[in-house]
């Protein structure tokens, strides 16, 4: 017992910052992935998820089947592809993987929250656009004043799911082996016989670390966004589910 | 042009196909049973099942399926020794069946992964049903109570349908993100379409053209399996009205549907 603790201990900092030398790695990096593929993922969910709603039915289209192609598509295959894509005969370079994780963790990010972008929008009562128009607002400032704020405001709790989803989506990563808090724990234990029986403790650990991170962001999210209101009628399953569409 | 796409290559792929479309029915459906059990015993009365209950949902929920995977499949048997690991685990009438019956080389692998998967999706299902269940206008539940009905049949023949109905869009995102998340078994030795995908890429180094074949491949499996559950949806919802008892906001249906 008291070995597995001794491990457990030893394996604690590197599982958290990465092995030294190669930090941020680690939980840390997971984080940076997650909060960076969340960020700009958002940013490019925006403009796709207008389009999902826009006027235009070709805007709408290609919205759509890009929202269908990047939410189809198993994460660790889009990871592979990116990677071959972008890094053709520099595979051996480590920032090339972990810019290539990023750039897969934007693509699937932006196209989830597309989704959201899009059912937030639509679910933005018309007679308060029409108030708006009314009051004397032309389409862009009834959109910048009422439709794009009320639709966040809707968001919020979606949201919340999409950066649990993706925080704990980054574990797959160990694909392309960019060093988080997975990949870590792998080489962590390696293939060692003599560290067999660490197997369990090591990735009790690893879920524990990554249990308690997502539950946070999840009471971060509920307190910022007030979930218990929205959540409760089965709107925010409602955002997700309806975002494919 | 495809000359990359051997005979006998493709017969693998083949193969990766009919264990990934195996193992996602499968999962789909233990999860739907679990999470559905899982969800009711989330609203039950009886303070210590709905506590277990919750823990279920937000421990599956809130570790990453690959690291339940990789858990169930290469971290338990070391708890056991040698021996009894061997007996048990690997080497028995059962794991051979299993090895005949599905081709995975290690049948262990493949029931841990099954299991990893089971559970992760059963605890987004469990939530989802509840959710699905507490839309239900509670006249409607007092209305059975009041016409003599118990518990139990209450809960078989309005909780159950009318939850499962006003739940089922939600699960059906979950379970074909169930469907993509069956490539992670491939990490446990499982030789499903993902796995068989980098077999072949390590033998014929075609990385470009085997990663956009079965990226093609998954978007095939995850429409068919959208138009299958959209399917299931509708024969549901069959001669009811749509949603009914589940109204988020006003308009929000019009729009949602638009």
């Amino acid at each position: 017992m008291s070995d597995q603790l001794d491990f457990i201990i030893r394996n604690l900092p590197n599982l958290i910052f990465g092995f030294p030398g190669q930090r941020p790695g680690g939980l840390l990096l997971t984080l940076v992935l997650a909060v960076v593929g969340l960020g700009l993922g958002f940013l490019l969910a925006l403009p796709i998820g207008t389009a999902r709603v826009a006027r235009s039915a070709t805007l709408r289209r290609a919205a759509q089947v890009y929202i269908w192609v990047f939410r189809s598509v198993p994460l660790i295959l889009l990871l592979l592809i990116v990677h071959n894509l972008f890094s053709a005969g520099r595979l051996w370079l480590e920032t090339s993987s972990f810019v290539s994780a990023l750039i897969s963790l934007v693509l699937y990010s932006s196209a989830y929250q597309a989704g959201v972008v899009a059912s937030g929008l639509r679910a933005v009562p018309e007679a308060l656009i029409d108030d708006a128009r009314t009051l004397g607002a032309g389409r862009a400032k009834a959109w910048q004043t009422v439709r794009f704020p009320f639709a966040v405001r809707i968001m919020g709790p979606a949201f919340t799911n999409q950066a649990i989803t993706l925080f704990k989506d980054t574990s797959v990563v160990v694909v392309l082996g960019v060093a988080d808090l997975t990949t870590t724990a792998r080489i962590a234990l390696g293939s060692d016989i003599e560290n067999a029986p660490f197997w369990v403790a090591t990735y009790l650990t690893v879920g524990a670390l990554y249990f308690l991170v997502a539950t946070a962001i999840a009471q971060v999210g509920n307190r910022r966004f007030g979930s218990k209101t929205v959540a409760r009628t089965g709107f925010v399953d409602r955002l997700d589910s309806t975002a494919t569409r | 042009m495809f000359d990359w796409l051997t005979r006998e290559i493709t017969n693998d792929l083949l193969r990766g196909v009919w264990l990934t479309v195996a193992l996602t029915i499968v999962t789909a459906i233990s999860a739907t049973i679990a999470g559905v059990a899982v969800g009711a015993l989330r609203m039950s009365s009886r303070g210590v099942g709905r506590r277990l209950a919750g823990a279920y949902i937000e421990v599956f929920r809130n570790v990453p399926a690959l690291i339940q995977i990789i858990f169930w499949a290469f971290a338990v048997p070391n708890l056991f020794n040698p021996a009894t690991r061997k007996a048990l685990l690997f080497d028995n009438a059962v794991m051979d069946v299993a090895r005949d019956l599905t081709g995975i080389p290690i049948p262990y692998y493949g029931l841990a992964g099954a299991l990893a998967l089971t559970l992760n999706t059963s605890a987004y299902i469990a939530e989802l049903f509840r959710a699905g269940a507490s839309s239900i206008p509670t006249a409607q539940v007092d209305a059975v109570r009041t016409l003599g009905a118990t518990r139990s049949t209450a809960f078989r023949t309005l909780v159950l349908p009318a939850g499962l109905r006003a739940a089922f869009p939600a699960m059906s995102t979950r379970l074909v993100h169930n469907m993509k998340n069956t490539a992670l078994v491939s990490f446990v030795a499982v030789p499903e379409l993902f796995h068989e995908l980098q077999a072949s890429i390590q033998s014929t180094f075609r990385a470009t053209e085997f990663l956009l074949l079965g990226a093609v491949i998954y978007l095939v499996l995850a429409a068919a399996l959208s138009a299958l559950l959209g399917w299931v949806d509708r024969r549901l919802h069959r001669g009811r009205l749509r949603h009914q008892g589940h109204r988020p906001s006003p308009g929000t249906r019009e729009r949602v549907a638009a």
